[in-house]
């Protein structure tokens, strides 16, 4: 590497200026005054945690952990998701004093890139999560609110695919001999690598039956719709699988204006390793990588020692941005230039439209470096002399 | 019906792609391979092609710009991008390998590699544990060996004879390569019913086969 230029960010860090700053204070609040409303309370956490705790929890892969030595020598982490601060602050304080426990975050989080130093490696996330909830409810409480949320947020062409990490687990489990093969075959399945898969079936050493099984995961011969067909290849204690789906859809379709907008897809895998339970992706036109992502985490509070239902979702505010339609701001910016001995009077000007709702900048007039270009960035230009104001 | 963009590597890869495409029962226009256009409308079956680098696909399609695209195998895993492998076109077939000057041994002092594959490269020595410098050239990879730069090389190797040629042998294969068709994970679930129609026509085609 060469030598650091004055203007350089760390690999992945960037900056956000004025008007992406005001996009992304938008969605902040709109989601804000959203999720209040749906009674979830929001907090905050510390930027670094402890390596062994929350880097540890955390579904993020190890390699992509920002690591700090504190003067202990302990190791920490720049948090790299939220849920598992939320996690933690849940099992040890708040969900003895309110179970089902609501929570809402809207937080940059830290994941260092290998590749493309363009892409971001701090980015905010806005989510959500119900903890304490086992029930098909909570599911669809969630899935309802990602979907109103992105609506209110103004994404306007959207998607949502559900899949199930329990259901996709027993039908790998009951075609395969070894936990290896099941976690090979998922592999593949979060890397949506069919031809992998199917190389890998021819690999593996698997019965006749057990391939054309697993075939139908990927060849979409199996209706994702009709969740009965899944029941001939689960075994007895594995049918309330189909039952708690078959639960989660109708209360879906009762609660959502548009049922079309979800799908489901019961191939579909997350490199989160904590999903349980159904897990969902919200994919919206005009970005090439998914907005948001989610799903049913009760595995991760084991890890704190609870046993607690959790679902919920995160959206990632970079790539919403890149979806939203651009807004126009309507605000006029004016700007009060004043000569020497103008003071008080600009500034009793100044504060008479401030009041008004205007912005207005005050700007001794000799300090201007151009004042040809200076001006280009205003609505509105007034110089206030002595003698008195003159708008330009 | 939406309108889907298909990124296409340009050379042998597209006639090959193209000629599955039409046998397939694709309506597409005949003089597509003689054009110097970079972008060719099938407006008959509302599909784009992006005629790219081979190199370059999988960048069109991570990035959603193009829905689909045709890569080989030996740029999807050096590259390791975020998009789905749906089906082997079973076309382009060779493999990747390992080739030096006959009857030679490494260099057990600075073992050396080339290769137009570093990643590919690295990986498979990692495996087998043993320590080498890869040293990335973009072409004539057959030329390291035989002026002293490197004591192997690792390659693509179809039939063979560009090695021969050059006084090579092959030593050890790595990994098989052939095209296969990839697509945006956004593309996958927004487009569903018109790409899984379009995967699925494909695939009957290549059973045929």
């Amino acid at each position: 590497m060469g030598k650091i230029q004055m203007f350089e960010k760390p690999l992945g860090m960037r900056d956000s200026f004025p008007e992406v700053n005001e996009q992304k204070e938008y969605i902040r609040s709109t989601a804000r005054n959203f999720i209040r409303n749906k009674g979830y309370d929001f907090i905050k956490t510390p930027s670094v945690e402890y390596f062994e705790t929350i880097g540890k929890a955390s579904a993020i892969d190890e390699s992509s952990l920002f690591k700090l030595v504190d003067n202990q020598g302990e190791t920490l982490v720049l948090r790299p998701d939220m849920t598992t601060p939320i996690a933690r602050i849940a099992a040890s304080k708040l969900l003895k004093e309110k179970n089902p426990l609501r929570l809402a975050y809207y937080a940059n989080v830290f994941r260092a890139q290998q590749r493309e130093g363009g892409r971001p490696a701090e980015f905010e996330q806005l989510g959500l999560e119900l903890i304490g909830d086992f029930s098909a409810y909570g599911d669809s409480e969630i899935i309802h609110t990602a979907v109103e949320l992105v609506k209110e947020l103004g994404v306007e062409s959207f998607r949502i695919t559900i899949g199930h990490a329990g259901l996709l687990t027993a039908f790998l489990t009951n075609n395969t001999n070894t936990v290896q093969q099941v976690d090979a075959l998922r592999q593949l399945l979060v890397e949506k690598n069919f031809v992998g898969f199917e190389q890998e079936l021819d690999n593996l050493g698997l019965l006749q039956e057990q391939k054309e099984n697993l075939t139908k995961l990927i060849d979409y011969t199996i209706d994702f719709k009709v969740f009965e067909n899944f029941r001939a290849y689960l075994t007895n204690e594995q049918q309330y699988l189909i039952n708690q789906l078959e639960q989660f859809k109708r209360l879906l379709e009762l609660q959502l204006k548009d049922p079309s907008i979800v799908s489901f897809d019961f191939s579909l895998a997350s490199h989160m390793s904590y999903y349980t339970g159904m897990l969902f992706e919200i994919y919206a036109a005009g970005s090439g990588f998914p907005i948001g992502n989610g799903g049913r985490y009760d595995e991760l509070f084991k890890q704190f020692d609870e046993q607690v239902g959790a679902t919920g979702f995160g959206i990632r505010v970079d790539r919403l941005l890149e979806v939203l339609p651009k807004r126009d701001v309507e605000e006029k910016h004016t700007l009060l230039l004043f000569t020497e001995g103008a003071y008080l009077k600009a500034n009793v000007l100044a504060e008479a439209r401030r009041n008004n709702a205007e912005r207005v900048t005050l700007q001794y007039i000799e300090s201007v470096h151009d004042l040809d270009v200076y001006k280009q960035s205003f609505d509105e230009v007034l110089i206030v002399s002595e003698g008195g104001s003159l708008r330009e | 019906m939406n309108e889907l963009t298909i990124a296409m590597p340009k050379g042998r890869i597209f006639e090959e792609a193209y000629e599955l495409f039409v046998e397939a029962g694709f309506d597409l226009p005949k003089e597509i391979n003689d054009s110097r256009k970079l972008i060719v409308e099938a407006p008959e079956e509302r599909i784009q092609f992006i005629l790219a680098k081979p190199m370059d696909v999988p960048v069109y399609v991570e990035h959603g710009v193009a829905d689909i695209g045709i890569a080989g195998k030996d740029v999807l895993l050096e590259q390791l991008r975020d998009v789905h492998e749906l089906l082997d076109l079973h076309i382009s077939n060779c493999y990747i390998a390992t080739a030096g000057l006959p009857n030679t041994m490494m260099n057990e002092i600075a073992p050396r590699v080339a290769t137009k594959y570093p990643t590919i490269a690295t990986n498979f020595y990692k495996e087998k544990g043993e320590q080498v410098e890869i040293i990335e050239l973009n072409g004539s990879i057959e030329l390291a060996p035989m002026i002293g730069l490197a004591d192997r090389i690792v390659d693509i190797v179809s039939t063979g004879q560009t090695l021969k040629e050059n006084g090579l042998v092959e030593y050890e294969k790595i990994v098989d390569i052939s095209s296969r068709l990839i697509v945006n994970p956004v593309s996958y679930r927004v487009k569903s019913e018109r790409i899984r129609a379009f995967v699925a026509q494909l695939k009957n085609e290549l059973i045929k086969r």
